[in-house]
């Protein structure tokens, strides 16, 4: 050690010392920490959504099981555990299984091994007995695969016209309905067509070999795929794989938001970040041109511009009570006795909804947007402003004209940054709108079309719900690692883009970078 | 350009009209704007005022407790993130690689970026399970990694010289990571006889039998660590600022009389650019203090009054997000969750403020010393 603490200190040629070294490892540290949290999100968010191969163990005992292994860990003393996703939640010892690892005498991967996915509640694993059809034949062997395949496609169709039916023409004729009014006849059929597409769904059931030797039967409109992972090709899996990831993306939750995709979230989202933006960019700008360009330049414009950069500093969750304060029991409740009394005291707007949140946001936002514009505004010369106004134009003229054009990519950029961090915050949205479960999406057919008072669902309160609040843990985790994914993206895209926009800026000025 | 047909003065003074117009809602608009921005402490503190005549006794909601938890969450998040930063800060200042560090700048842009409760679900649900069953391991790891860098720096010295070049002073940032993930590794494996060797098998019974400490799976050191994760971007590109506002002809001066890069810096360099470092590790903590989200899902919410850092505890934000919604307006609840905003919002505007002031003294002091910030 002494030898090389001398070699150290006679080779480097400055004698840097062990400080130096210290901090080049804080770099890396925090280098590494972003790249293994990126990573993790990766490859469990995307990871999820892969048909993995369905292991069927022989224990030292001679009992079997079959699942997905999930994870290993080491046991206090000496040896492993494996933990299995078996599955078959009807079953004794079903869903989850620790085997230790010095008790398995073979793995094996049989191509036949079904697993089949529910819509609700947890998969099933096992060999396909065979099934009974709607109209009550028995089809068993090879010949059972392929019916079954067809009739889950048949499956979804229906399900997708029922949903449409009920979106569409249902509930947009019940919520127009008094509460007296008796169905009209467009909403009787309706419902004699759901209850004819719902009788066609009925009927047929699967039957399943358990690993263990148990006999499951399950009915057909139950479920949701059924795979053999086993017998998969890798272009077959990758096939698979996008398509989950696109329902992902295009579903809406089920089974009290542990299955199912995120749809409702994606739209909720990128909804309020519009509202937001529409309602913060004309004020932000506005605020920003009467600071720099309007206002007396003196000790007080100093100190607003102080405060105003330091209300971006200012905790979310205090936006969000103000937000509850003000608008959602002020300004909402004032609205509800106005307009909406007949509906007392179920609150109209003073509850939190589409409109509150996306106000809330935009007076969080408000700051980061006034900064950047006023940024951009410092950086045009003040011999373009004097030129234009030298040339014979108004104020208005030589802003509108000169200054506001120019200052485009840095409203742009302030924009981008805004619904970046708008796109993130979730405190504030827990106390003025967001919804664990919102059914109704916020836009339909029915007037006015945009429903400001309704709740909506959010990506990151999609995490927090899911990781926090549902019952089956470890069914869930995956879900959120694929939604939490799903914000970082959208978030990192946004502020790329921000970055290559700010950058594209100082280039096009030729200016040296602030600060 | 000329104005004697009484057309064009007729046109110049609706412009004039119109200009003066738009410079009245202009001004109105951003006075507007900037008054109810304002108007979020004014509303905070009329709606916790009632709580002065409250008779005294009904309902204190354990404020106490909440703002302890607040202040200890920011601690640990700062005893995280102020070494880290700091030295990330000092070393893209001093030695990092002009190219280098204009990559890493954005990089750590992004991930000042990453969303609260992303970072909070990583930490309540991925790390605090591991780090319950770990606690070995993460011990060796923080006892380890510092030795495990030094080491480097001493191998590196051996090296002939022709290698060292490949592995330069200035992207030590980067060719340290695989090394660090090298340490980690060793740290891990290595700990189980650590723990023998120092703790007689198991950290958890030593720490829960000889010192009497409660583990919690959702800490507050778990919280430490994520928050500490979220506040080393801002605290970086601040220090870094101020530590790269510096002259430069202070610290070529220093070089010019011998001193090491260290030494210019240590002597030189960071107390001339102090004020702005305190203003780092100031707007961190005011980050820390208000963040909600990490806190909330990782830190168990248990509202305890302790200094064990291995125990949970609750904040002021995760206090308010989990019983505002359910508060009568207008109670005597209500008033002291909107008591507990408003002592959030002055806190963080006045650390904010104090930041930002001296901030405007240290860069008008470097336009003194004659330097180009």
């Amino acid at each position: 050690m002494i030898g090389v603490w001398h070699a150290w200190r006679g080779r480097t040629p400055r004698g840097e010392g062990p400080w130096a070294w210290l901090s080049a490892g804080s770099v890396a540290l925090s280098l590494l920490a972003l790249a293994a949290l990126l990573l993790l999100l990766t490859v469990r968010g995307l990871g999820h959504f892969w048909p993995a191969d369905v292991a069927l163990v022989t224990l030292a005992d001679g009992q079997q099981l079959a699942g997905v292994p999930v994870r290993e860990v080491a046991l206090p003393g000496d040896g492993r555990e494996r933990l299995y996703r078996t599955g078959n939640a009807e079953l004794e010892d079903g869903v989850w299984a620790w085997v230790p690892v010095a008790a398995i005498t073979e793995v094996e991967y049989p191509r036949e091994l079904v697993r089949v996915e529910r819509r609700r509640g947890d998969e099933m694993v096992g060999w396909l007995v065979g099934m009974t059809r709607e109209d009550g034949r028995w089809i068993e062997g090879a010949r059972a695969w392929t019916a079954l395949q067809e009739r889950l496609h048949v499956l979804q169709g229906l399900r997708e016209t029922r949903d449409r039916l009920r979106e569409t023409v249902i509930l947009p004729h019940v919520s127009e309905r008094e509460p007296g009014d008796g169905d009209t006849p467009e909403l009787t059929r309706a419902y004699a067509r759901l209850q004819e597409l719902q009788a066609a769904m009925e009927g047929g059931r699967l039957i399943l070999r358990a690993a263990g030797g148990e006999r499951l039967v399950v009915p057909l409109e139950a479920l949701q795929s059924a795979r053999r992972p086993n017998a998969m090709s890798a272009i077959d899996k990758l096939a698979d794989w996008s398509d989950a990831v696109w329902r992902f993306l295009t579903e809406g939750p089920r089974a009290a938001n542990t299955r199912g995709g995120v749809w409702p979230a994606i739209f909720g989202t990128v909804l309020m970040v519009i509202l937001m933006s529409v309602m913060v960019m004309p004020f932000g700008v506005l605020a920003a041109v009467y600071l720099n360009e309007v206002a007396h330049q003196g000790r007080v414009t100093r100190l607003v511009r102080i405060a105003v950069r330091n209300l971006a500093g200012v905790p979310s969750i205090v936006y969000g009570v103000f937000g509850l304060g003000v608008f959602v029991y002020g300004i909402g409740g004032t609205l509800d006795t106005w307009f909406f009394e007949e509906r007392l005291p179920s609150p109209t707007f003073g509850t939190g909804g589409l409109l509150w949140a996306s106000l809330t946001l935009a007076l969080l936002t408000l700051p980061v947007v006034i900064v950047a514009t006023e940024e951009g505004l410092a950086r045009i010369p003040d011999q373009q402003r004097e030129g234009a106004l030298a040339l014979g134009a108004t104020r208005l003229e030589m802003l509108s004209r000169v200054v506001l054009p120019m200052a485009t990519p840095a409203m742009l950029t302030g924009l981008i940054l805004a619904v970046a961090r708008a796109a993130g915050e979730v405190a504030p949205l827990m106390l003025v709108g967001v919804a664990k479960l919102a059914p109704q999406v916020p836009v339909d057919g029915h007037f006015p079309f945009l429903h400001l008072d309704r709740k909506f669902m959010h990506l990151g309160y999609h995490v927090y719900d899911v990781a926090l609040h549902s019952g089956d843990l470890q069914a869930a985790l995956p879900l959120a690692y694929a939604t939490a994914l799903l914000l970082v993206l959208v978030i990192l895209v946004l502020n790329l883009t921000a970055i290559f926009l700010r950058h594209y800026l100082r280039v096009r000025h030729g200016m040296p970078s602030p600060r | 350009m000329s104005d004697a047909s009484p057309d064009t003065s007729s046109r110049r003074r609706l412009r004039q009209a119109r200009d003066r117009l738009a410079t009245a809602l202009i001004t109105a608009g951003g006075i507007g704007v900037v008054v109810a921005v304002l108007a979020i402490g004014v509303f905070l503190a009329l709606e916790a005022l009632p709580l002065l005549w409250l008779p005294s006794g009904t309902e204190t909601l354990g404020l106490s407790a909440l703002a302890w938890g607040t202040l200890e969450a920011a601690a640990w998040s700062l005893v995280i993130a102020v070494p880290l930063s700091l030295g990330a800060a000092i070393h893209s200042a001093m030695f990092m690689s002009r190219r280098l560090r204009s990559r890493l700048k954005p990089t750590l842009e992004l991930m000042e970026a990453l969303p609260g409760v992303v970072i909070g679900f990583v930490a309540g649900l991925v790390m605090a399970p591991w780090v319950e069953r770990h606690l070995g391991e993460v011990f060796a790891l923080i006892v380890l990694l510092p030795p495990g860098l030094l080491l480097a720096a001493g191998l590196r010295a051996c090296l002939p010289y022709r290698w060292q070049r490949w592995l330069p002073m200035g992207y030590a940032g980067l060719w340290l990571v695989p090394w660090l993930l090298l340490v980690m590794a060793t740290a891990l494996w290595l700990s189980p006889w650590l723990e023998v060797w120092w703790f007689g098998g198991d950290l958890r019974d030593w720490l829960e039998q000889g010192l009497g400490l409660d583990v919690a799976m959702r800490n507050a050191l778990v919280v430490g660590v994520a928050m500490g994760f979220a506040v080393i971007p801002s605290v970086y590109a601040l220090a870094e600022e101020a530590l790269s506002g510096v002259p430069s002809s202070l610290a070529e001066g220093a070089q010019a009389l011998g001193a090491t890069r260290w030494q210019t810096l240590w002597r030189v360099m960071l107390p001339a650019a102090s004020p702005g470092v305190l203003a780092a590790v100031m707007i961190g903590a005011g980050r820390a203090v208000g963040e909600t989200m990490i806190v909330l899902m990782a830190s168990g919410n248990a509202a305890l009054m302790t200094l064990n850092p291995l125990d949970g505890l609750q904040s002021l934000a995760a206090g308010i997000a989990i019983e505002l919604p359910e508060a009568d307006p207008g109670g005597a609840h209500y008033r002291w969750l909107m008591l507990a905003a408003l002592l959030l919002f002055l806190f963080t505007f006045l650390v904010n403020t104090l930041a930002e002031l001296v901030r405007t003294g240290l860069r008008r002091r470097y336009r003194q010393l004659g330097g180009n910030a």
